[in-house]
């Protein structure tokens, strides 16, 4: 017999709820410790889905700026190696301060709005684009750009026909890594300083002891990291549809 | 220094290649030729001729420098000095550069196009922007079929066999309509049938009157690869390569593998080689 894939994951999570809310019943568990599911359910409202929304639009406008600017940038390392030299020292210097250490800075320049969420989602994103794109765009053999110039090929050709479909399947796995972070950043962001958004969410339910929105912020979180993992990986198979192995 | 041609003793067999009547054109004229990277010098003071429709292989201890001549020959590297002169078939030395198809012991195709547009690679590349035409598509399906891959011209690398990715690339090679195919050990990482049966195969095209495949010069390892394919063999020295011996292979195609000359020939340019290091 044939299960579905997703099957499997589905019925333990399904057996994991109805174990916790057999065990806070009984065990006559604290709500504010831990609620049971089906009161952390009753809270979802669509105050809950706002605030999932807001996060959702600051991870993801951070995960694609940055995205797009660690791959031109990657593309430009690539072209100047002094410019690699000279700048990438800077990235790595970024990538290795703590997010959580920037991000009052963040909000004390840009305010509590969007913008200094979208820059905490973009600083986290930027890194594990800008590595695994100049490590793709330096993928391709070297026998490839003889072949290449063997045909008379012009640098411009070998770039587009060779390096950047090379590059992509780096691009895309950096894709996966960073769509996860994107959250956490927008979320750390929203710690420091919002008004809105799941991080604000998390921190006003966890100091007022409301443990049930808590949680169901905590799960809305974790949701819109599965989803946008999962369809960053259902882009990947489309369009690399050459490779099937991870190239992580 | 000039090579010696010298008649192979073991072969007892006249010569018999189709295109020996009448003077041959030259297709390769190198004479005084060095090549280096640097300061490392890798082809040292050779001088030699390769005609047209002649099937040359070289060989020699590896590192030796037969890749980088093969290079310098392609056009992909200048020589430090000496001259390297091309010619093609219709004798113009000076306008239109040969034609020139390559191969390498790796297939490089490209993974996300199929044996159809991999074979039009070369043809993309030509056109820059433009479209490739029904024209060049009808030519890639008639040097497909010439490598026998009619049937797989939708299928992707990595559905192909290694020795179908080799005849891939060799038709991606033949593409271009070469007048000068140049091969690096192009079948070398292939199992021993499948690398006989391209052998077999390689030969049949380079004769067949409608290929029109003028001059093949090929790397490769194997002694007895050589002998059977080739009108000459180049035996090289160690690095830096100078041209040790030109060994002319006077059997007649079909060479038959199992014969004594055949064997006559092998050892004697297997003694050869061991000769010079
Ligand atoms: N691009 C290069 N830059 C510097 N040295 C090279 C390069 N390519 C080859 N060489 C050197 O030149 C020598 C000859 O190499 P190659 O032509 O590949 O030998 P072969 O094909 O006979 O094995 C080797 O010592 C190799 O290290
Ligand atoms: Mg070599």
């Amino acid at each position: 017999m044939k299960v579905p894939s997703s099957l499997t994951p589905l019925s333990f999570l399904a057996v994991t709820l109805l174990v916790w809310e057999l065990a806070v019943r009984f065990l006559n568990v604290p709500a504010y410790l831990l609620p049971s599911p089906t009161a952390i359910i009753a809270t979802v409202d669509s105050e809950l889905f706002l605030h999932l929304a807001v996060t959702s639009g600051e991870a993801l406008a951070g995960f694609f700026i940055a995205s797009a600017c660690a791959f031109l940038a990657a593309l430009a390392f690539v072209r100047s190696p002094l410019l690699e030299r000279g700048v990438f020292p800077l990235a790595i210097a970024i990538k290795t301060t703590p997010l959580v250490a920037i991000a009052p800075l963040l909000v004390l320049w840009m305010g509590t709005g969007w913008w200094s969420k979208i820059t905490a989602a973009g600083l986290i994103c930027f890194f594990p684009v800008l590595v695994n794109t100049i490590k793709g765009l330096k993928a391709a053999d070297s026998k490839y750009f003889k072949l290449f110039s063997s045909f008379g090929a012009s640098q411009r050709q070998a770039f587009r026909k060779l390096r950047i479909p090379f590059c992509l399947p780096y691009f895309f796995s950096a894709l996966k890594i960073s769509s996860s972070l994107a959250i956490v950043g927008a979320i750390v962001g929203e710690f420091v300083g919002a008004t809105h958004g799941l991080g604000y969410v998390i921190m006003v339910s966890s100091s007022h002891l409301d443990t049930d929105i808590l949680f169901s912020a905590i799960f809305a979180a974790a949701a819109l990291g599965i989803l946008l993992f999962q369809f960053i990986g259902w882009l990947e198979q489309r369009v690399i549809f050459w490779q099937t192995a991870e190239t992580e | 220094m000039s090579a010696m041609s010298k008649p192979l003793s073991g072969a007892e067999c006249e010569a018999s290649s189709p295109q020996s009547a009448g003077p041959r054109q030259a297709a390769i004229t190198a004479s005084d030729l060095c090549i280096g990277y640097g300061d490392l010098s890798v082809i040292d003071n050779v001088s030699f001729r390769i005609d047209q429709r002649e099937f040359v292989s070289l060989l020699g201890p590896s590192g030796c420098g037969k890749s980088t001549l093969l290079r310098a020959i392609a056009g992909l590297l200048t020589p430090t000095s000496g001259s390297l002169q091309l010619q093609n078939s219709a004798n113009e030395v000076t306008d239109s550069k040969p034609r020139v198809g390559l191969m390498f012991q790796k297939p490089l195709l490209l993974p996300w196009r199929t044996t159809l547009e991999n074979v039009l690679l070369p043809v993309e590349i030509e056109l820059g922007g433009n479209r490739v035409s029904s024209i060049d598509e009808a030519r890639a399906r008639e040097v497909l079929s010439l490598v026998q891959l009619s049937s797989f011209e939708d299928a992707y690398p990595k559905q192909l066999s290694g020795g179908m990715q080799q005849r891939v690339a060799l038709a991606r090679a033949l593409m271009s309509d070469p007048d000068l195919l140049l091969l690096d050990e192009p079948f070398g990482a292939l199992d021993e049938l499948t690398r006989e049966m391209l052998n077999e195969e390689l030969l049949e095209i380079w004769r067949s009157a409608d290929t029109r495949l003028k001059t093949i010069v090929m790397v490769t390892h194997s002694i007895p690869e050589a002998v059977a394919l080739s009108d000459r063999v180049f035996v090289f020295a160690a690095r830096p390569a100078k041209l040790a011996e030109v060994v002319p292979v006077e059997l007649e195609h079909p060479r038959d593998l199992e014969s004594q000359a055949f064997a006559k020939s092998v050892s004697y340019v297997r003694r050869l080689i061991r000769s010079f290091s």
